[in-house]
């Protein structure tokens, strides 16, 4: 028996999960809700990992369980695959969505009717403001990467990259 | 008949051991889990080219004690499973069947949010499913 939740669902309760971190619990101490955010992450993953990897064989070395999270355990988070996998086999991976579904909500204000000197320092203050933000949505899954690998037995370090939204890449950086 | 069942962790710590006979030797079956760890790491790390293959998570007959035969499973994340048995007409479809419900059984016990990963399972929701998968254990080859 299997009960299922809408995606809506979800996606409301991660943002709520973000911005009361962020706003209320941590209110001017963004490094510690990003911590705790990530935490959150990192035992979701850990315990989807486990579920996910259930009735499949072993894997060989690290490259299997990047191309594991790649395929199987992004298609049941996001039912699709990561579109582009990039390594430097150094322990580098980069692992790029072109169309991240928890980001697809999130609007980019250009703010192009301001463009003014004057008023230069308020537009990258106000670009910055809303990278910041953006990049607090995206502990959450940078941490589901982390606890995913590192029931794997892979310790790691994973970083988000938004230069170009809604295309997302996380840096997975391997411990050696 | 079942005997014990285990699971040990990644660092060989155990995470459930439960015995299923009224003797009360649990420190000798304690000890012949211990062992099977041994005989788990030499499987994964020297596979033998006529055995199983490399990648599978079921590892078969670990070695036969005394009157015991243990059976082994390791999962992706390094966990183990140890099955003592008495039996001495196991089918292997029998015991792979059992893994496979074990394994079902300890995901939904880890996915508790108050489990704390590496601590012993403590759910009584786990033991009652690990004592319904043992007492149906062999019955099923009936069919």
């Amino acid at each position: 028996m299997v009960r299922e939740v809408a995606e809506s669902c979800v996606d409301s309760l991660l943002t709520e999960m973000v911005a009361s971190y962020c706003n209320r619990f941590y209110a001017n101490k963004p490094e510690l809700a990003a911590r705790r955010i990530e935490a959150i992450g990192y035992q979701v993953g850990h315990q989807l990992s486990e579920r996910y990897t259930m009735e499949r064989p072993r894997f060989s070395d690290h490259l299997e369980a990047i191309k594991f999270i790649c395929k199987d355990f992004w298609t049941e988070l996001f039912k699709k695959q990561i579109d582009n996998l990039k390594t430097n086999h150094r322990g580098t991976f980069v692992l790029q969505d072109n169309k991240f579904p928890w980001l697809e909500r999130i609007s980019i204000d250009p703010s192009t009717d301001k463009v003014n000197s004057a008023e230069d320092d308020s537009l990258t203050t106000a670009e910055n403001k809303a990278a910041s933000t953006i990049s607090m949505h995206l502990y959450y899954p940078c941490g589901i990467i982390r606890g995913a690998l590192s029931n794997l037995g892979i310790t790691c370090a994973v970083t988000a990259d938004i230069s170009n939204l809604p295309a997302c890449s996380f840096v997975v950086r391997v411990k050696a | 008949m079942i005997v014990c069942v285990a699971v040990v962790g990644h660092q060989n710590n155990p995470l459930y051991i439960q015995s299923f006979t009224e003797a009360d030797d649990a420190l000798k079956l304690h000890h012949i889990v211990h062992c099977s760890l041994d005989v788990v790491d030499e499987r994964v790390n020297n596979p033998k080219k006529s055995g199983p293959l490399l990648n599978e998570t079921f590892l078969g007959l670990l070695y036969p004690i005394e009157n015991f035969k243990v059976y082994g499973y390791l999962t992706n994340t390094k966990v183990k499973f140890i099955l003592v048995t008495t039996d001495l007409d196991v089918k292997d479809a029998d015991v792979r069947n059992f893994f496979r419900r074990f394994h079902a059984a300890y995901v939904d016990a880890v996915s508790n949010p108050f489990h704390v990963p590496g601590k012993k399972i403590t759910s009584r929701t786990f033991a009652e499913r690990v004592s319904t998968i043992v007492k149906s254990f062999g019955l099923t080859s009936a069919v």
